[in-house]
Formats: structure tokens, C-alpha cells, sequence
């Protein structure tokens, strides 16, 4: 395999982890307001897609408009997801939570296919053609992904430096209660991590809808990837988050490059699988031993 | 010959070294109580005995087994049982069942002979049915026997764990803080049960930081201090050591109302 | 001490239950049992056969309820271990021609094996590790069926597989069938109450209570998960190879999370400490995909209406339930039965 075919391999999978990490941000900033792994987060990057396309295509929306719509509204799916089935869960028991958001993750996709249809649906890319690198060629969507997948981290990495709620997501990271401390109330950064949750699933929605289309059952399987980016990574710290998309599309590529493109669902599945059994704390998490 | 045999044992966390070298034994039939100030390694200590906790270095001999790295079911089989500073109860198991399941320990009918019905599991039943109900009798609780163990008052909870640990058939009993939360009253029917395990034959050590119950009841007592253990005694040389009254004069006074 | 928890599983001895519930236990039996009889018309082929499937989704629930509802642990990979025993059965009984209760024997093995296996690396991750670790197991095992076209047919699925017999006594009528299904189902749940009214059964209930406690207790955790995850997983196998030998064909499709999640539903919807309860809910929410069993004058549209918000209603049912009925329908007839039983005692009433 020449120079340029591993380019393009690399290409493709710096391309997907990309979205990876922004679905595995939303599985961390989740966890560390709750302690809960979402597991609707991958219905948040459906719908994020499925939004974008009805504002364009339904409502008539010019491009831009409606991928702002569309990841808006999942935004605000995800407010009224957490006001109305979490929240109201007082005691915040994590299993009791997460079996909630299994329960949401299958309410949210059925509803998706009333309201939407069961077939797939596609957007136009934001730019058609492609480029040339050192005789790899990527796609100008390829290349809008990477930028905004790349904007969100940086928006999202000085929100966490700058202001008060980035503090306090930080300090929940390490205690849960910790946001009181610097006068947030633990309710509404909850409330706030699922909305951010959910429009960074949606954005991964909207900028992969053009490539792959999108249909009401995509959730799982974003879902599982981003949730394997995150644990491999490190789950809870969202710098890992974005290693572990990357790192996770680069080994997708890798296995389609050299071993088959048949296996390529079920690397994700395998890294997961391993890295829960192996290495729960993540590539770049440290050992953490039990308190009593 | 001493029955817990604990040598040069140190944990570490990051940079602060919780326990430092703690070395003490306990012999058969006394009561032996640990103290200190706050952080001063109680807890650790503790976990690093009954297998919760692993000790960077150091040994723990009891009757001959090595404790160190064994998991805590293990320890508890093997004659160690353990209380918790905050209470492990089953909360929506009943007071009887909770002890139930300290029996646990000195049974073995599993899933399969259960699935059968094997006749020895209905034998294993009675008797630890019985032998809960009679250590409910002995800790005062026979009256809360089928109340959840989350309708019980704080006090009575303490003595429910205990009578858990009792269940499985310890030579040795760890308890972490016993005293921690009860007023005067409870800790006065806390101390005569106390007495009347160690009659039953049982060994006790205990954390605690109401000094005047380890000054009753204790025979001997261990004083940490950052880690370290800085005497080692009977309760009325304990009292007088300059060490110990500087390792706790900023500390009493505070500790007064707890 | 009027405890509202005095009749519930582990309370009841070995030695019996009060004869109110064996009443209950017997009529209840009797009625499964004589549902073939009892079913006539022209539909009785189409009613029998949903039952029977009401009868393999309990047995599944069954070993759910072990798992969640008395050890505390989920598991969204129950629809794999459904698909290894379908698989396992039709292999061996289609392919290599053996005997239908050698498919069995094989399907327990099988699921046992797979059990053992997900469950000794799984044990120190707590709840939502071991849901996502259930979770990518089922999409591997999914993928497995698909991709092992040889074994399993692949994507078209696995056909030709032959009715459950026993010697030369074939059970291939919808009542035979029916009754082997209920059948299996009734001794998992005669196994289950054996294990759940004894000593597996608080240390189970120990495990959701406190691990900490448990393990204080001598409880042997490692070995309590491991066995309770395998008894589950073995639950689901021998429904799946009675699946296969119900429908004479599977299909990678049928065994995916959403049945996975569905079969949550169910053990949530039936709650915590009991077993009647889950089984309840499986018949319940397997119903509710086929309300015409029970109301056979449902108009065709209305049915499929019904059929078309199946998932919403599940995915609903699931939040509902955790937020205003944590305990499930077992909790809340056990609050009920409590209220009953205080007000006809009256409130001077202490234990």
C-alpha cells in the first residue's frame, strides 16, 4: 500500500473521529454533571441530522439556517428530555437514570420515525468536490466536519477555561456537588449538560447527514462509537474525549485498510468491549482505587 | 500467642502516607481500641486489615493466615468481621435478614442445591434463621426483627451491623466508629453490648472518637497520629502520655460535642 | 410492625409459602395450562401461537428478574443470548440431526458458556459499565449471526428447523407447542422461586442493597454475579432454542437491542423482589403488540395503530415506570396488599 492510499485511510479516519469526539464530548459532560452515561446520547445525533433536514427540506430553510435550527432544536430536546425524565427522578440514583435513558433512547427514535418517516433522509453537502493532498483526494465535506468538529472543541475548551459554568463543570468532574461551590446550582448544570450534550450529538448530526444520510435508527450505533471514544479515552475528561474519537476513527480506517471493511462496525464494538474490561479508566485516565 | 499480628504496615496515597509503619498486636479476648485525631490513618488502617484496602507494605497475621491482598468475603470467612463508619445496611431488607445474611458467611448450600431443593438447604435456613433471631436478642433488637433496616433509628442501626458482623462467626470484630452519632443513652447501651460480645468470646478492635467509651471500655489502646503510631497502652497511661496529650490538644475541645 | 414487605420472596421459608398464595399459584397454573382448551374459533391456531411466544418472552423475563430485580445488575444483551440459543438449537438439531432436547442441552451449554464469559471480566464495573459492556456484547453476537453465514444463514436467516420432539412424541401442534413453552417457562419459574426464597436470594438482594455490606457479610461477589448473570443468560437460551423450534426459522434481525431493550421494559414494568411481577409484565407488554388476542372485535386500523406506537409505548412505559413506580407492579401491588391487609386489621395493629 502506497504513501497516498494510507493518506487517504488516514484522511477518512481523522474525518469520522471527528464526529466520534463530538458525540464522545456529550457522553462526558453528561457523566460528570450526573455520574450517568446517557444512553440516548446517540438519538440526540439523529435527531440533529433529522431536524437539519426538515428545516431544509420541509420548512425550505437555506442550507445554513436550517443546520442551526437542527441542532438548536436537539439542543432543546435535550432541555425537555432532562426536565421531564430526569430531573423529576430526585434521589439521582444511576441505575434508575440510566435505564431512563435506555427508555429515552427508544422513545426518542420511535418518535423520530412518527414524525419524520421511516426512510433515510439526506441534506446536500455544505461544499461539493473535493481536494487533493499529496495525491490523497477528501472530500470538502470531509473538510467542514474536521473545521466545525474542530470550533466546538475550541469553543467548548474556552467555555471551560473562562466561565463560571466551565469551572463548575470542571469541579463536578472531580465531585458532583462541587458546583455549588462556585454558586451554580447542581440542578441546572445537569439541565445545561444535556442541552450541550445534545446540540454537540446534533452537530455531529448535521455535519454527517451530507456523507452518510441519516434515518430514525442511527442512534445505537453513534451511540456505541461515541461512548467507545469516550471510554477509550478516559471517561470524564473531555480533552481524552476528543483522543479517543480520533484515536477510534484512525483504528476504523486501519482495520478497512488491512483487514476488511465487513469488520468495521464491530472495531468500535471490540475497543469498547476491551477497554471496559482491560483499562475502564481510559488511554488517559489514572488508576483509581475504590474509597470505603 | 496474639491472635491480629500487624507489622510495619503503610499505605500510601500519592504523596501522603495515610498509615506509616503502624506495627500492634491484639490478643484473644480483649478489647483493643485505636484512636487519634482526624486523618490520622484510622480508616485506612482499618480497610487495610479486612481486605477493602491493600497495604503498600507491612503484614497482617491473624491465627496464622496472611491478610494482606486476601478480598474482604475472604477476610470475613476467615474470622474477621467489619462494621462501617457509615452504616452498610440492606435498607429494604428487614432487620432479620440483614442478620441473615451475616450468616451467609458459615454456610455454603449454593444455587444449585437451592434450585433442587435439596433437604440441607431447608436445615441451613432454620438455622440461620435462629441464629439471627438469637444475636437480635443479644444486641436488644428482637422487637425490630421485621422492620426494613431503612425504618430504623440511627442508634439501632449501629447495633444491626453489628449484629451482622456477629452472624458471621467472627474471632475477631473490627468496628469503625460504633459511637459515631449516638447520645449518651445509646452509647451507653452501645458499651453493654460490647461487653457482652467480648463475653461471648469474640476479640474487638475499635475505631472510635468518643474517648470516653474507649476509655471504659478498651483494655488496651493504640494512638495514631499523621499515620503514625505514637503510643501504645492501658487506658490510664494512655491519659497521662505528653504525645498523645499534644497529638489531641487542639482537637478535644472540638471533639467535646461530637 | 406492619411491615408492607412481610409476603415478599426471600420472607416466605422454605418450608411454605401461606396457602393463599399456592391458591393463587394453582388457579393461576390451571389456567395457563387449560388455555388450549379453552381457545376455540377459527383464530384459536393464530391466538395460541402469540401466547406461546407471551410463555417464551416470561421465561427470558424470568431470568431478568433474577438479574435486575433481585441482584440490582442490567443487562441490554439479553436479546444475544436469545439469538446463541436460537442458533445453537437449530444448528444442531437441523444441521447435524440430533435429537431436540440435545439442541437444548447444547443451547444451555452454549448460553452458560457465553454468560461465564461476559460475566468474569465484567464483574468490577459497576451498573452503566456493565449495561454498555450487555450492550456491545448483543451487537457483536448481532453481527456474529450475520457475518457466520455458513452456521447461521447469514442475513436470510436460518430455516428448516424441526419441531421439538421427545422420542417420537413431536410437539407439532400450536397446543403441544404451547404447552412446551409454558411448560419450560413454569419450572424456570419453579427454579427461580427455589433460589430467590433462600440464602442465593438475599445474598442477591445484599448485592443491590450494598456491595459493601455484602462483601462485609462474606457474601462472595465474584461468584454471586457469575452465577446469577449465567442462570439469566441460560434462561434466555432456552427460550431462544424454543423460539427456533416455535417458528422453524431465525433471523439475525429478530435479536437486536430493541428486543434487548423491550425485554428491559418488561423486567422494570414487573419490579423489584418478585417474580410474579415480571412475568406479568412480559404477558402484558408482549399483549400489547398483539391486542387482538384478547380483543379479537379490534378493527384492523386500530391494530395496526396500536402495532405502529409499540416502541414509543415500551420506550414510555420504561420512563413512567422508574419515575412515579420505582418498584414496579410487584411494588405496587405489595403497597396495595399492605393497605388492604391495614385496614382490615386496623391501625392498632403491631407485630
Amino acid at each position: 500500500m502506497g504513501a497516498p492510499e494510507l493518506l487517504q485511510f488516514a484522511l477518512a479516519g481523522l474525518k469520522n473521529g471527528s464526529i466520534y469526539a463530538l458525540v464522545a464530548l456529550g457522553f462526558t459532560i453528561v457523566y460528570a454533571s450526573t455520574g450517568v452515561i446517557n444512553f440516548a446520547q446517540g438519538e440526540f445525533v439523529m435527531l440533529g441530522g433529522m431536524l437539519s433536514v426538515w428545516a431544509y427540506a420541509d420548512l425550505g430553510l437555506p442550507l445554513p439556517l436550517a443546520g442551526l435550527v437542527g441542532v438548536l432544536a436537539t439542543a432543546c430536546v435535550g432541555i425537555v428530555f432532562e426536565l421531564l425524565a430526569i430531573r423529576p427522578r430526585k434521589d439521582g440514583d444511576p441505575l434508575a437514570l440510566i435505564i431512563i435513558t435506555v427508555g429515552g433512547s427508544m422513545l426518542l427514535s420511535s418518535l423520530a420515525r412518527h414524525a419524520f418517516g421511516p426512510t433515510e433522509r439526506a441534506l446536500p453537502r455544505f461544499s461539493e468536490g473535493s481536494i487533493q493532498i499529496l495525491g490523497a483526494s477528501l472530500e470538502r465535506q470531509s473538510l467542514w466536519i474536521m473545521g466545525i468538529a474542530a470550533i466546538a472543541v475550541g469553543v467548548l475548551s474556552l467555555m471551560y477555561s473562562r466561565t463560571r459554568f466551565g469551572k463548575a463543570m470542571r469541579a463536578c468532574a472531580i465531585d458532583r456537588n462541587a458546583a455549588r461551590l462556585v454558586g451554580i446550582d447542581p440542578k441546572w448544570m445537569v439541565t445545561v449538560s444535556f442541552a450541550l450534550a445534545a446540540a454537540l450529538g446534533g452537530l455531529a448530526g448535521l455535519v454527517t447527514t451530507p456523507l452518510t444520510q441519516t434515518a430514525f435508527n442511527v442512534g445505537p450505533s453513534f451511540g456505541v462509537k461515541g461512548f467507545a471514544a469516550a471510554i477509550l479515552g478516559g471517561l470524564g475528561n473531555p480533552f481524552a474525549a476528543v483522543v479517543g474519537g480520533l484515536v477510534l476513527g484512525m483504528l476504523e480506517s486501519l482495520s478497512v485498510a488491512f483487514i476488511s471493511s465487513t469488520y468495521k462496525d464491530a472495531i468500535s464494538l471490540v475497543v469498547l468491549l476491551l477497554m471496559l474490561f482491560v483499562r475502564p479508566q481510559g488511554l488517559l485516565g489514572r488508576g483509581k482505587r475504590e474509597k470505603v | 500467642m496474639s491472635l491480629l499480628e500487624v507489622r510495619e504496615l503503610t499505605r500510601r496515597f500519592g504523596g501522603l502516607t495515610a498509615v506509616d509503619q503502624v506495627s500492634f498486636d491484639v490478643h484473644e479476648g480483649e478489647i483493643k481500641a485505636i484512636i487519634g485525631p482526624n486523618g490520622a490513618g484510622k480508616s485506612t488502617l482499618f480497610n487495610c486489615l479486612t481486605g477493602f484496602d491493600r497495604p503498600d507494605e507491612g503484614t497482617v497475621s491473624f491465627g496464622g493466615d496472611d491478610l494482606v491482598g486476601m478480598r474482604p468475603d475472604r477476610v470475613v470467612r476467615a474470622g474477621v468481621a467489619r462494621t462501617f463508619q457509615n452504616t452498610q445496611l440492606f435498607e429494604e431488607m428487614t432487620a432479620h435478614e440483614n442478620v441473615m445474611v451475616g450468616t451467609h458467611a458459615t454456610t455454603s448450600a449454593g444455587f444449585a442445591a437451592y434450585a433442587l431443593r435439596l433437604p440441607h438447604t431447608a436445615r441451613e435456613e432454620r438455622l440461620s434463621a435462629e441464629e439471627a433471631d438469637r444475636l437480635l436478642r443479644l444486641v436488644g433488637l428482637e422487637e425490630w426483627r421485621d422492620a426494613p433496616a431503612a425504618d430504623m433509628p440511627h442508634g439501632l442501626r449501629r447495633l444491626l451491623e453489628i449484629a451482622r458482623a456477629l452472624a458471621t462467626g467472627p474471632r475477631l470484630m473490627l468496628l469503625d466508629e460504633p459511637a459515631a452519632g449516638l447520645n449518651s443513652t445509646e452509647t451507653g447501651a452501645l458499651a453493654t453490648a460490647l461487653y457482652r460480645i467480648r463475653d461471648h468470646g469474640a476479640t474487638l478492635v475499635v475505631v472510635e472518637h468518643d474517648m470516653g467509651l474507649v476509655m471504659e471500655v478498651s483494655d488496651e489502646i493504640v494512638v495514631l497520629d499523621r499515620g503514625a503510631k505514637i503510643a501504645e497502652g492501658p487506658p490510664r497511661l494512655i491519659q497521662k502520655d505528653p504525645l498523645v496529650i499534644t497529638a489531641y490538644l487542639g482537637e478535644e475541645e472540638s471533639d467535646d460535642d461530637a | 410492625m406492619g411491615s408492607a414487605k412481610t409476603q415478599s420472596g426471600p420472607r416466605a421459608s422454605l418450608t411454605g409459602l401461606p396457602v393463599r398464595r399456592y391458591l393463587g399459584v394453582v388457579v393461576v397454573g390451571a389456567l395457563v395450562a387449560a388455555m388450549p382448551l379453552l381457545i376455540t374459533g377459527s383464530d384459536s391456531r393464530y391466538v395460541l401461537k402469540i401466547l406461546t411466544f407471551v410463555g417464551i418472552n416470561t421465561l427470558i423475563v424470568t431470568g431478568l428478574a433474577l438479574l435486575f430485580g433481585y441482584a440490582g445488575q442490567v443487562s441490554l444483551g439479553h436479546a444475544a443470548f436469545y439469538g446463541l440459543g436460537a442458533y445453537t438449537s437449530a444448528y444442531v438439531t437441523a444441521t447435524l440431526g440430533w435429537p431436540f432436547l440435545a439442541g437444548v442441552a447444547a443451547s444451555i451449554a452454549g448460553t452458560a458458556l457465553g454468560g461465564v464469559a461476559l460475566a468474569l471480566p465484567s464483574l468490577r464495573l459497576k451498573g452503566h459499565y456493565l449495561a454498555m459492556a450487555t450492550l456491545a456484547f448483543g451487537e457483536i453476537m448481532r453481527i456474529a449471526f450475520v457475518e457466520a453465514a455458513p452456521i447461521t444463514g447469514g442475513p436470510d436467516g436460518f430455516s428448516g428447523i424441526p419441531f421439538a420432539s421427545i422420542g417420537s412424541f413431536a410437539f407439532d401442534t400450536p397446543a403441544r407447542v404451547y404447552w412446551l413453552a409454558w411448560g419450560a417457562t413454569a419450572l424456570a419459574l419453579l427454579i427461580s422461586w427455589n433460589i430467590v426464597s433462600g440464602r442465593p436470594g438475599r445474598s442477591m438482594l445484599a448485592l443491590h442493597g450494598s456491595e459493601l455490606g455484602a462483601l462485609a457479610s462474606g457474601v462472595d461477589l465474584v461468584g454471586l454475579k457469575v452465577r446469577v448473570f449465567t442462570i439469566s443468560a441460560v434462561f434466555a437460551g432456552v427460550a431462544g432454542s424454543l423460539y427456533a423450534h416455535t417458528v422453524g426459522f431465525v433471523s439475525p434481525s429478530t435479536f437486536s437491542l430493541h428486543l434487548s431493550v423491550i425485554l428491559v421494559a418488561m423486567a422494570v414494568l414487573g419490579g423489584t423482589r418478585s417474580l410474579a411481577g415480571p412475568a406479568a409484565a412480559a404477558i402484558l407488554l408482549t399483549l400489547v403488540s398483539s391486542p387482538d388476542v384478547v380483543l379479537p372485535a379490534l378493527p384492523r386500523e386500530t391494530l395496526e395503530v396500536i402495532q405502529d406506537w409499540e416502541a414509543d409505548v415500551y420506550g414510555l412505559v420504561i420512563i413512567l415506570v422508574i419515575l412515579f413506580l420505582p418498584d414496579g407492579l410487584s411494588g405496587a401491588a405489595r403497597r396495595l396488599s399492605a393497605r388492604v391487609r391495614g385496614a382490615r386489621s386496623g391501625p392498632g395493629d403491631t407485630a
